[in-house]
């Protein structure tokens, strides 16, 4: 959670340096997309760590602290630790080194290191691209772009709800928490458990009363079961013209 | 457990999310069918997608591993709103975290869904039903649900993982390491997950069991007993 009020304060600066803000979400979009595709094509290390690059630098741009840059990475980085170790121990065939341990031989492989190291470029190019995307779209026009591209509006919709209350939902699970590590509920083991399922309990009964009181709001402000959703500008030339030149020199790096 | 963005080439990041699409499709097309007759289930799901996400970002403590792993959260939607719309809640939730906090990730999306909301959705909920009708106490029923609909999931993940990252070594070899891997985390975690699903179940047994019927978990007559 604390991931994603780091993510709001990042989004909020973003706006205020109003950098990639401007560009058409459905632009964005699809251009992340296609990055994307390449980047999980792609067989080597350059294209990946120069999306990586690139990445960083228009989140410094857009001024994305370092601090919730490094969040964003922390969780990825660890996979990205193992898997290269697992692959390093654990596959390949050409030896890199080997010694003992308690008595265990072990053995480090060249060929599975540079799989590993192969994969964890994929992975930090992968989500820079997806962080650029993220800081730099307000979700209202991510949905709108969603919308575009077809997605269903009944998945659309969920969306808006569930991202909406999730702040709500989450104030209202740390006050019960608070509440129950006053009392110590959080002492043993077993005390914790139980005050755990009754945390989740309690929330998942605060989520009944308040769609009870969301939809009472809704029917009264003219909810019919749909939700009207951001319309979109048509596209403007320039901004199209960019995206394109830009996926076009992408690609052609993607090919060499 | 959710795989992080990029770790799977193209050829398996499209092939689970051509196995995933089905499963959020048919959840789309029974939210449509239960919100036709009742518009107060769109935002019902919706809550649950925000509680759900809730539950899966709350750190819990792994003794074994000496870190902090959280839930899935999938035995709950898959008990409370059935396997099909869970299978959409936890689609909902995977992609607000890998949109916005790098849990899992657009390429993996499909193979996440299928993992946590398709498979651990249905390894709980079928849990669920199979042990209530054998006449199981209903938060024991509600305990082993969340202990299985971990393991699926874990296991699951381990397949996912190592058929993307397997490279030429052999796949089975490659899978029982991966499990063997996630076993001091996952083992412990599941029995968390079965404890925090079980007083989830009992505590809106305890406080609220006309929602538990009309989300069809109990009949009326189960509560009346």
């Amino acid at each position: 959670m604390e991931l994603l009020s780091e993510h709001s304060q990042a989004q909020a600066q973003a706006q205020a340096g109003k950098h990639l803000l401007s560009i058409d979400a459905r632009i964005k979009i699809l251009a992340s997309m296609l990055l994307l595709l390449m980047i999980t094509s792609y067989r080597g290390f350059a294209f990946p760590l120069f999306v990586s690059v690139l990445s960083v630098l228009l989140c410094r741009k857009m001024k994305v602290s370092f601090r919730t840059f490094l969040l964003r990475f922390s969780e990825p980085l660890f996979i990205v630790s193992v898997l290269v170790l697992l692959k390093l121990f654990l596959s390949g065939r050409d030896v890199l080194f080997s010694f003992d341990l308690f008595g265990l031989s072990v053995t480090g492989h060249r060929d599975g290191l540079l799989e590993g190291l192969e994969m964890a470029c994929r992975i930090v190019g992968a989500v820079s691209v997806v962080a650029v995307l993220g800081f730099s779209t307000p979700f209202a026009e991510l949905m709108a772009g969603l919308s575009w591209l077809r997605v269903p509006r009944g998945f659309i919709e969920i969306l808006m709800l569930a991202y909406r209350y999730i702040f709500v939902l989450f104030e209202e699970a740390m006050v019960i928490y608070q509440a129950q590590r006053n009392r110590l509920g959080y002492s043993s083991m077993r005390r914790g458990l139980a005050s755990f399922g009754t945390l989740t309990g309690a929330l998942v009964l605060k989520a009944f009363e308040q769609s009870q009181n969301t939809t009472v709001s809704m029917v009264q402000r003219g909810y019919d079961g749909a939700m009207p959703l951001l319309k979109h500008k048509p596209f403007k030339r320039s901004e199209a013209f960019a995206s394109v030149l830009f996926i076009v020199v992408m690609g052609c790096l993607w090919s060499l | 457990m959710h795989i992080a963005e990029g770790i799977l080439p193209l050829g398996w990041a499209a092939l689970w999310s051509a196995v995933a699409l089905p499963f959020v499709a048919f959840g789309l097309y029974r939210l449509r069918q239960r919100s036709a007759g009742d518009l107060s289930f769109k935002p019902l799901v919706g809550l649950m997608a925000a509680a759900i996400f809730i539950i899966s970002c709350m750190p819990v403590p792994v003794p074994t591993a000496g870190t902090c792993s959280h839930p899935a959260g999938t035995a709950i939607s898959g008990i409370l709103v059935g396997p099909v719309i869970s299978a959409l809640v936890a689609a909902v939730a995977l992609l607000i975290q890998a949109l916005f906090m790098a849990h899992g990730g657009l390429s993996t999306w499909g193979a996440n869904i299928v993992s946590m909301g398709v498979v651990g959705s249905f390894a709980g909920y079928m849990t669920y039903k199979g042990l209530r009708a054998l006449r199981m106490n209903l938060t024991l029923s509600a305990f082993m649900a969340g202990v299985v609909a971990d393991w699926a999931t874990y296991c699951m993940t381990s397949v996912q993982l190592a058929s993307g990252v397997r490279g030429k070594s052999p796949f089975l070899s490659l899978f029982g390491k991966i499990l063997v891997a996630f076993v001091p985390t996952q083992l412990p975690l599941g029995i968390l997950e079965g404890a925090m699903t079980a007083g989830m179940v009992g505590l809106l047994y305890k406080k609220r069991p006309d929602l538990l019927v009309k989300m069809r978990v109990l009949k009326p007559e189960e509560v009346a007993l």
